[in-house]
């Protein structure tokens, strides 16, 4: 196996807020890789800066051998690392089938002039990309609400066409933020199997963000722990289960 | 087989368009009518120019007149250096043995020269002034937009080149209304056409979510910046049509105003819609031009009393308070909330002739009158903020007209 | 740089310092304006265009205090008038005041009802407003011939003359001594009862005449000499008061909103419009409040422009390029940050004279774009404003 994604010591600041702390981690192709700890760990931050919304203050993330610290989001999509929101960022004006079609801007062929023309060729590309998305939209059970305003969806439908329209991307790592946040259990259950197809049968890596333990520890098969910004633990759901460190950090929140 | 019905598409828009021209020159005393026409197919493609912009890729810019000026200011300059060697030059000669008539085609092809010219003109400009959309946003990107255009118009207005404050005189006059038409249809058509494939899809991303598009690998700023270009260039080509159309440019027919006149249009229309903006641009175009012709049958204008407008005034706030209050805490049937509305207004509408009546007792109120014409700028303020009030999102919402849906069954339709 | 330094020694360093002030007493009227637009668009994220229209109806009110307080166009015609500060002091209040409330109905029938709508409806509505006022008020106002408030109003017509210069001592002494030369010069031609006009003099007294003229020249040359050469600021005492009276509503308004419970309040709302509900502020409250504040001070503003400024004659669109410049002020300081919108205004208003100074008064209306511009660019949030980075 070979590593796909490579954290060294990434840290950033916010004033005079650490919100990530020296985190390292690396990322094993087709790895199911899970990122939890307590609110405010610092866990979305840590996508941010994987995927370009913010450059770290210092380290390194390297991406199939590329540093790519620093680049802009879209060149980081361009590279094969596509991710899902925490706090659901859908295009609420445009259908379900549109969103996932939106995904697909960095396969177009043909030129804008050709669509502007609307040549023959834009007409069947876009009919194609619309079929592609089509497609995956029944991979996520959402092929039949397509046509639906995205806004108009209930919850857990928008979480997942968020991982539809990230799929769209054909990218090489996805990255989900809390991706079964406000679903109940049998929901839960349905996106644990999608998510495995998705790493199985797509081959893709997964990096996920998830507070329900269950789920996390039921799907992943390594772990890393943040707490305060700071990386606290490390390895497989049953020693990370087990680990002191990791117990306080949660216990400390509870409290 | 595409391309012959292609092309069958495009002769049928130009005989629509010349169809459309010779109507109107059929009738008599057509010049104010044939004036009207033109400028509203220039507004028309004006509105929908900046819809593309602000509508479908969410910048909000509100300088668009400065497109306009810049298309018509680089026709004024090239018609005041070029236009006569043009004329004389041997090849245009000979191909002006072609056309309908020698003048008809090398005025023709001088048009098509300099609708490109102010397009490609504009299309610069209109890149400059969206390079400040990377970084600046909503109200700033605003601000700074209106910026540009008032910085262009002072220039040019100090340029002792271009006229200064007075402008300057763009020869030959050319009468182009169904030229100008078609630049219109070819507006929406590329518009259109952007919405329908798959690649109007980032401009619209862009709009709904910048962080979320540029995730999904969406150049933002090319997008951007390709609204502004595209948007420019149609604003720029009808600003070379209207320079030799009026036969002059000067610095305040590109006004602040003018651009709030286009955003206008496309708000009310409805941001993002095509037909909102087409339906916007004619009704706020046409409004003010149908006050202006009120008149009596000797040809007096017909003036209005202060009592008659205090009634018609009160009388529209009783209505519109109303009206929001059935909108936003009707519960009922749709038909009925629609019938009540109806109702209202056509309440009011009596209501305020009898409330006119009234006041007019008054010898202050009944003593100073107006013609519509003066009041015309004051009715176009009301009309707007009457139509923002009861429907913020424009008449069209998103909606764009299609023939199929009046086809649909309703049922189908509300499903 | 060979053009550059033409275009310093085209400049005239002695007229600088009176620019500068001016700068700062348009300044000031722009900052009373752009608070008006910062503080709304604090509470509302709206850009109140109608606001300079606002500015415009303080204009009118003045205008009919004056006419009121007897300074009427017929009443300038016959006899003396003798104001006194009292007539400033009602003309002030009548024009905030009534501003305030036209501020308050504007909010209450067009913006109010918006709120839930999109940014740009409210854009559109407040571009209605502010079409209605102009349009709506041109069948109502006096337009033509454009009115202007009387100078008679101001009872301090003096001014104040601030040397920062003075002359060199030997140009003065010379021009002394001219003086005295031309003075003899005509005692001995009066004395002798010449006429100067007359063409047919013997040599010696033409004699006498060619020196009274030669050195009367002498005495314009140094005169002129001497005024470039000092160099000093004329402020009118109406200036003055313009000046005093801004500083002291700046200085209210950041009472207000700093000392008070009010105050709070509105930061409160500014700073989280919904939180700020949700906490049991009376976000109504506040909101009108703002904007009666706001336009109360487009009102004094107003008035001090109209009565005491270089204003132009009064239409209708009267305000419509001092509000976009107050608004390009609010802006460049960065928008709903008070103390930005003044610092904006000052440099708005000094930058305009600076244009002016430097012989390019056409550009003026340019200039302050142009600064926008560059300003955001650099710095997206304005000068004092924070460009917050988004919480993804
Ligand atoms: N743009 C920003 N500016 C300032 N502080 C930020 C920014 N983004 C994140 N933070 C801060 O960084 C810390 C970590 O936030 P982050 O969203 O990464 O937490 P998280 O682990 O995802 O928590 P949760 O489980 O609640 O989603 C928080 O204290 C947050 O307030
Ligand atoms: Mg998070």
């Amino acid at each position: 196996m070979s590593t796909i994604l490579q954290l060294t010591d990434a840290t950033i600041k916010f004033g005079g807020l650490t919100a990530v702390n020296k985190v390292s981690f690396n990322l094993q192709k087709g790895d199911l890789f899970g990122l939890i700890g307590p609110n405010g760990a610092g866990k979305t931050t840590c996508f941010n800066l994987i995927t370009g919304v913010y450059k770290p203050t210092s380290g390194s993330i390297v991406f199939n051998g590329k540093e790519i610290s620093g680049t802009p989001s879209n060149k980081i999509a361009s590279l094969g690392i596509c991710r899902t929101f925490q706090n659901i960022r859908l295009f609420p004006a445009l259908s379900v089938l549109e969103n996932v079609v939106v995904g697909a801007y960095l396969r177009h062929k043909t030129g804008l002039g050709s669509a502007l023309a609307y040549l023959p060729s834009a007409i069947a590309e876009t009919e194609a990309l619309r079929a592609e998305a089509f497609a995956l939209l029944q991979v996520v059970d959402l092929d039949d609400v397509a046509h639906v305003r995205s806004a108009d969806l209930p919850y857990g439908k928008q979480r997942r066409l968020e991982i539809a329209r990230a799929m769209a991307t054909q990218p090489s790592l996805l990255l989900l933020d809390e991706p079964a946040a406000g679903m109940n259990p049998q929901e839960k259950d349905d996106l644990a199997r999608v998510v495995r197809r998705i790493r199985d049968e797509f081959e893709k890596t997964v990096l996920l963000i998830e507070h329900d333990m269950r789920f996390v520890m039921g799907l992943c098969e390594r772990i890393v722990v943040l707490d305060h910004g700071e990386e606290i633990a490390q390895g497989p759901p049953e020693a990370i289960r087990s680990n002191p460190k990791v117990i306080e950090a949660y216990l400390g929140e509870a409290v | 087989m595409f391309y012959l019905k292609r092309f069958g598409w495009v002769i049928l828009a130009i005989l629509l368009c010349v169809g459309f021209e010779s109507v109107v020159t059929s009738g008599k005393n057509f010049d104010y009518v044939y004036r009207m026409c033109v400028l509203a197919g220039l507004y028309v493609t004006l509105a929908v120019s900046l819809n593309l912009i602000n509508g479908i890729t969410g910048q909000f810019s509100i300088g668009h007149a400065a497109f306009y000026q810049v298309g018509a200011y680089i026709t004024g300059f090239f018609a005041a250096t070029g236009y006569k060697g043009f004329a004389s030059n041997s090849l245009v000669q000979q191909l002006s043995h072609i056309g309908v008539n020698a003048t008809w085609t090398v005025q023709g092809l001088w048009l098509v020269m300099m609708v490109l010219a102010g397009a490609a003109g504009a299309a610069v400009a209109g890149f400059v002034v969206g390079l400040p959309s990377l970084r600046l946003k909503g109200d700033y990107l605003a601000i700074v937009t209106l910026g540009f255009g008032e910085i262009i118009r002072i220039v040019c207005q100090n340029q002792p080149a271009l006229g200064g404050a007075y402008g300057m005189k763009i020869e030959p006059r050319i009468n182009s209304m169904w030229f100008v038409w078609l630049l219109a249809i070819l507006c929406i058509a590329v518009c259109r056409n952007l919405l329908k494939t798959a690649h109007g899809l980032p401009f619209l991303a862009v709009r709904e979510d910048e962080v979320a598009s540029s995730a999904m690998g969406v150049d933002v700023t090319k997008v951007k910046v390709t609204a502004f270009v595209i948007g420019a260039a149609f604003a720029g080509a009808a600003g070379a049509l209207l320079g030799h159309f009026e036969g002059f440019v000067s610095p305040p027919m590109f006004k602040m105003e003018v651009s709030f006149m286009v955003l206008t249009m496309v708000v009310l229309g409805g941001t993002g819609s095509i037909t909102g903006s087409t339906v916007g641009a004619l009704l706020l175009f046409g409004i003010p031009e149908w006050l202006r012709q009120i008149e009596d049958s000797h040809h007096n204008p017909i003036l209005v009393s202060a009592g008659s407008v205090l009634g018609f005034a009160i009388m529209l706030v009783a209505a519109v308070a109303y009206v929001r209050h059935l909108i936003h805490h009707f519960h009922g049937e749709k038909k009925a909330k629609t019938q009540r509305i109806v109702g209202t207004f056509a309440a009011a509408l009596v209501a305020q002739f009898f409330l006119g009546m009234l006041l007019n007792l008054v010898p202050a109120l009944r003593d100073k009158s107006w013609p519509y014409a003066d009041l015309r700028w004051a009715i176009f303020a009301v009309t707007l903020i009457v139509l923002m009030l009861l429907r913020p999102q424009g008449m069209f919402a998103h909606h764009e007209f299609s023939v199929a849906r009046f086809f649909k069954r309703p049922k189908e339709a509300a499903a | 740089m060979g053009s550059a330094l033409t275009l310093l020694a085209g400049l005239d360093p002695a007229g600088l310092p009176q620019q500068l002030v001016n700068g700062v007493l348009l300044g000031g009227i722009y900052a009373l304006l752009a608070l008006g637009y910062t503080m709304v668009y604090g509470v509302l994220r709206l850009i109140n265009f109608a606001h300079g229209e606002v500015f415009m109806l303080g204009a009118y009110t003045s205008l009919f205090v004056s006419w009121a307080l007897g300074f009427s166009p017929e009443a300038m015609k016959s006899g003396s008038h003798q104001s006194n500060p009292m007539n400033l002091v009602i003309m002030i209040l009548v024009s905030m005041t009534v501003c305030a409330l036209v501020g308050v109905v504007i909010e209450l029938f067009a913006y109010r009802p918006m709120r839930g709508s999109s940014r740009i409806a409210s854009l559109i509505t407040a571009i209605g407003v502010s079409l209605l006022l102009q349009y709506g008020g041109q069948l109502f106002l006096p337009t033509s011939p454009p009115p202007s408030i009387s100078d008679k109003v101001n009872p301090y017509s003096g001014s104040w003359e601030i040397p920062l210069k003075s002359a060199d001592a030997s140009l003065v002494a010379a021009l002394a001594k001219a003086r005295t030369e031309a003075k003899e010069s005509q005692a001995e031609i009066d004395r002798q009862h010449i006429n100067r006009f007359d063409t047919n003099l013997p040599p010696a007294q033409a004699a006498l005449i060619t020196t009274v003229e030669t050195s009367e020249r002498q005495v314009h040359d140094l005169e002129a000499k001497i005024n470039n050469s000092s160099v000093k600021i004329n402020l009118r005492y109406g200036q003055l008061i313009m000046l005093g009276s801004t500083i002291v509503l700046m200085l209210l308004l950041r009472h207000l909103v700093l000392k008070t419970p009010i105050g709070r309040a509105m930061r409160a709302v500014s700073h989280d419009f919904d939180s700020a509900s949700l906490m049991g502020v009376n976000v109504n409250q506040i909101v009108t409040l703002t904007f009666m504040i706001g336009s109360a001070l487009a009102g004094a503003g107003a008035m001090m422009y109209a009565t005491l400024g270089d204003s132009p004659a009064l239409n209708t669109f009267y305000g419509s390029l001092p509000g976009v410049k107050a608004f390009v002020a609010a802006v460049l300081g960065g928008i709903g940050n008070i103390p930005g919108a003044v610092l904006g205004g000052l440099l708005m208003g000094v930058a305009e004279n600076l244009v002016v100074w430097a012989g390019y008064s056409q550009y003026k209306d340019a200039v302050a774009f142009v600064i926008l511009i560059a300003v955001l660019l650099l710095k997206p949030g304005g000068i004092m404003g924070s460009s917050k980075v988004e919480k993804v």
